[in-house]
């Protein structure tokens, strides 16, 4: 009897930290429990599907364009247009910058969120057809890391904002800017990124190597 | 006293009994769509086997269920990270990634291996085959690479 209780006992405290780990995800679960059966789900699988169809649908139009795409990373010219149409974006890319500059993950978080507001505010109408599906791809890439730069700490933080300066680099040939900018290189990641101050404040590793880098380009 | 703990027990137990009837939706297809990664790429039998090992639970439509994953609550907590796992990455969708993306999800599934971030620990903890060694950990993330190199 008394090994039985023991057990018993076990295998209480077992479901208890199981309900505990799973408390997060179980309170999500409630969110969506309206609509939690499995037909749900499975009109979620068909949105899927769809989505990824007209993504297909997508690139086979554009097979010609594709080619003069994948070019490795696209330069900037040192005079781009002036379109001021890019900066709120940018703008936002700067804050997160800057956070990581001053090793602060509350305002790179804040910047990550100006940046998925500035990219659902941009205003599509004025691009160009040969500019959409690029500025579609960089916008889509962006904001992934923009999502992740706003639940992560520091060091996350800093791995995301590493391709999102590639993306946002490229919206920058793409779309121009009526800025002043410069393109820093940092040799210990082989990356670069963007900022509007001629000194070299490395957002890579903040504080611990702060002046670590090279002004490779000056735009406008 | 004692009859409080059984009490308690007992109700533990119909609770137990109780949340088997939440419905779960499970991660299961049969089909492997031809976007996928193993399709995409000519990829070493070796390198298949650690991705479809470590980490096609939780990055493809198609999960390999443990028993405990059809019991409650284990089946909940791994519904939730099944969901995550594919929102970030879909190893059966990689085909339907643009270019761009390809090579973040390529940096990051490398960054990720190399700090031991994945695969996660809850789920290495339980499966043991799916923890990669110090050398699979080498083979997988210099063949990753390679492949993004190739991409630009």
């Amino acid at each position: 009897m008394r090994k039985i209780k023991l057990s018993l006992g076990i295998l209480a405290t077992v479901v208890a930290i199981l309900t505990a780990v799973s408390c997060k995800d179980v309170k999500k679960e409630h969110n969506n429990e309206d609509g939690h059966h499995s037909e749900m789900s499975s009109e979620g699988n068909h949105m899927e599907m769809n989505s990824e169809s007209e993504e297909h649908h997508h690139e086979d139009g554009n097979h010609d364009h594709d080619e003069g795409a994948t070019t490795n990373v696209r330069e900037i010219e040192a005079s781009t247009q002036k379109n001021g149409a890019t900066s709120e974006i940018i703008d936002s890319y700067l804050l997160i910058k800057n956070g990581l500059v001053n090793d602060d993950d509350v305002a790179a978080t804040k910047g990550g969120k100006a940046l998925l507001a500035a990219f659902s505010g941009f205003d599509m109408s004025q691009l160009r057809e040969a500019q959409h599906k690029e500025y579609m791809e960089i916008s889509e890439s962006a904001k992934e890391h923009a999502e992740h730069i706003v639940k992560s700490p520091l060091e996350h933080q800093r791995e995301h904002f590493e391709s999102l300066s590639t993306d946002v680099s490229d919206l920058v040939a793409l779309l121009g800017t009526d800025k002043t900018l410069y393109q820093d290189y940092c040799p210990m990641v082989k990356a670069s990124w963007l900022s509007e101050t001629k000194d070299i404040k490395n957002p890579f590793y903040g504080s611990k190597m702060l002046t670590c880098g090279t002004i490779k380009k000056q735009i406008n | 006293m004692k009859k409080h703990i059984k009490k308690i027990v007992f109700g533990l137990i119909l609770v137990l009994i109780a949340v088997q009837f939440v419905p779960v939706s499970y991660n299961q297809s049969e089909t492997v769509l031809d976007s996928d990664f193993l399709k995409t790429y000519q990829v070493p039998e070796q390198i298949e086997n650690i991705l479809k090992t470590s980490c096609y639970d939780c990055h493809s439509n198609n999960t390999n269920y443990p028993w405990y994953g059809k019991i409650q609550p284990g089946a909940w907590f791994m519904e939730n990270h099944i969901q995550e796992g594919k929102s970030e990455l879909n190893f059966n969708e990689w085909a339907n990634y643009s270019d761009r993306r390809k090579k973040s999800k390529l940096k990051s599934i490398i960054s990720q291996i190399k700090n031991d971030k994945m695969p996660i620990f809850s789920y290495t903890l339980i499966h043991r085959n799916a923890k990669l060694s110090e050398k699979e950990k080498i083979t997988i993330t210099e063949w990753l690479l390679k492949l993004r190199d190739s991409l630009n």
